[in-house]
């Protein structure tokens, strides 16, 4: 039996993944994801890695019915461009809302859900994807 | 420092189940070796292919087809670059030309898309993207393009029925390209209840898939002059963008498209204007009309204004029909696009359009102008 998905990759990406870090120029001010070891917009160096609180807001997103094979029984998937509280943007999917309900300027939270079934070995891979925020009182 | 091309040719793009990746590709060089007055016998080959490692199981694919070929002791290379992998190919052999590493390099692009169900070909595509934090949301170009195309209709106020013009075009104009995949009308009907694919893209703003090869044979200028005709390479150059677009400042200009555009257009020392002829990258439909933008050729939001049969400024755009119809057999994709600007400089393609032209450009992408290259043809005499 054999993975199509290096565990070891999934484990290494973990923060990345699963807590969101990214990355912040000390020079340019500006936050990018995922992390780099210079600023992809202004080439420093000077970076220093945060991690987001994983609120974000859909800036636009689009209704996916040719999925990729790993996905196909997520179809129709819901990708959305998202721009998070910290100012960097992300694709990600969103769930847990029916595509008709979703509008741009809503409001999302980071949650940990499914990603992939390894097709052979039927390993689950996690990660985040996007809900509908829900306001703590 | 040039290099000169002085055959080519392209095997129709369709589903070809009963050849493999090195047959199609050796088939696509029999019309290439029947227009040199020589031996076909180059000092390099180099092969594009996006996929094979993944379709067929195989590395080392140029030393494997130039076996196929009887080829001995030569230089073998294997080019990928996403999408781009065509004109990234011509670029190593144009290298290999003008510095004089050798005197004439045979280039071959081949993918077969039909040798897999969609869902694995859509996979596949995938991996354009970022393995570790990109693919795994299960993004793909399909739905990048899908966001670019909604943000570009509300930017600048476009309805979806207006984007319609340029899979209107594309079909139109594969009708007499004898190597297009799709060869047929569409109707505004036609396209609006065609399958969503990620909305508000459906099949007819994509690309279909398909098997394809094609053949470029590049030389020396004192192997070239032993022909009548010459054609140049004047401009050949490339460029990148950050792969995540999410992390892009402005969505709606691919810059990797652009930069590579005006450093080509630089190299082969002409203004945009001078060119009346240009094959683009057109994965997509929202993506045909910002590259057509990022190139210069239409301002900003006006690219689906200006495009009026085919023409857009004083250029003829996709006269193949394009990604869209001529086909986008990924590796091959830039390949069989030099073959038709080559082709249309010597008069063997749409002259009854074109007229007899000095120079042409290509453009060859991956993904949403994640990497680009363009090259600039001039027919020399
Ligand atoms: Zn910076």
């Amino acid at each position: 039996m054999m993975f199509e998905r290096s565990p070891a990759k999934i484990w290494r990406n973990r923060d990345v993944l699963y807590r969101l870090k990214y990355s912040y120029c000390r020079d340019c001010k500006r936050s990018f994801y995922p992390p780099r070891g210079r600023c992809i917009y202004c080439g420093s160096s000077n970076i220093e890695h945060r991690y987001s609180s994983g609120r974000g807001v859909v800036k636009e997103f689009t209704v996916v019915y040719q999925t990729p094979v790993g996905f196909t029984d997520m179809s129709p998937m819901v990708i959305g461009l998202i721009e998070m509280e910290e100012g960097f943007r992300l694709l990600a999917q969103i769930v847990d809302v029916k595509p008709e309900e979703i509008s741009n300027g809503m409001k999302v939270e980071a949650v940990l859900r499914r990603m992939i079934v390894d097709g052979e070995t039927g390993l689950i891979y996690y990660g985040i994807k996007f809900a509908p925020l829900i306001e703590k009182s | 420092m040039r290099s000169f091309i002085i055959s080519s040719s392209a095997v129709k793009i369709d589903r070809y189940y009963d050849k493999n990746f090195k047959e199609l590709a050796i088939e696509s060089i029999k019309d290439l070796e029947k227009k040199i007055s020589e031996p076909l016998e180059p000092e390099a080959l180099i092969i594009s292919s996006v996929a094979v490692e993944h379709l067929d199981r195989q590395s080392n694919m140029a030393g494997i087809i130039a076996d196929y070929l009887g080829l001995r002791n030569i230089r073998v290379y294997r080019v990928e670059s996403g999408e781009a992998s065509g004109l990234a190919a011509v670029q190593i052999a144009h290298s290999l030309v003008s510095s004089k590493a050798v005197k004439k390099a045979l280039v071959i692009g081949v993918d077969k898309l039909s040798d897999m169900p969609n869902a694995k070909i859509a996979e596949l595509y995938s991996y354009l993207k970022d393995s570790d934090y990109i693919q795994i949301h299960g993004v793909s170009p399909l739905s990048e393009a899908a966001l670019l195309a909604k943000i570009y209709m509300k930017t600048y106020d476009y309805s979806y029925e207006d984007l319609f013009i340029w899979p209107f075009t594309m079909h139109q104009n594969s009708l007499d390209t004898p190597h297009a995949q799709l060869r047929f009308k569409i109707s505004p009907d036609s396209y609006k209840e065609s399958p969503i694919l990620a909305e508000p893209l459906r099949l007819l703003d994509s690309y279909p898939f398909g098997d394809g090869a094609s053949a470029l044979y590049i030389v020396s200028e004192d192997v070239a002059e032993e022909y009548d005709v010459n054609v140049s390479i004047e401009g050949l150059s490339s460029s990148n963008d950050v792969n995540d677009i999410a992390s892009r400042e402005d969505l709606l200009i691919f810059s990797a498209v652009r930069d590579s555009f005006i450093k080509t257009l630089k190299m082969a020392d002409i203004e945009l204007g001078k060119l009346k002829y240009i094959e683009i990258h057109d994965n997509y439909t929202p993506n045909a009309f910002i590259v057509l933008e990022s190139i210069g050729l239409a301002d900003r939001g006006k690219a689906p204004e200006l495009l009026q049969d085919s023409m857009i400024g004083s250029a003829h755009v996709n006269l193949s029909g394009g990604l869209k119809a001529r086909g986008n057999p990924w590796g091959a994709t830039g390949i069989y696009q030099v073959h038709e600007i080559f082709s249309a400089l010597l008069g063997e393609f749409k002259k009854s359009v074109l007229g007899e032209i000095e120079y042409a450009a290509a453009q060859n992408m991956s993904g949403c102008g994640d990497v680009s290259y363009s090259i600039v043809l001039k027919r020399v005499r």
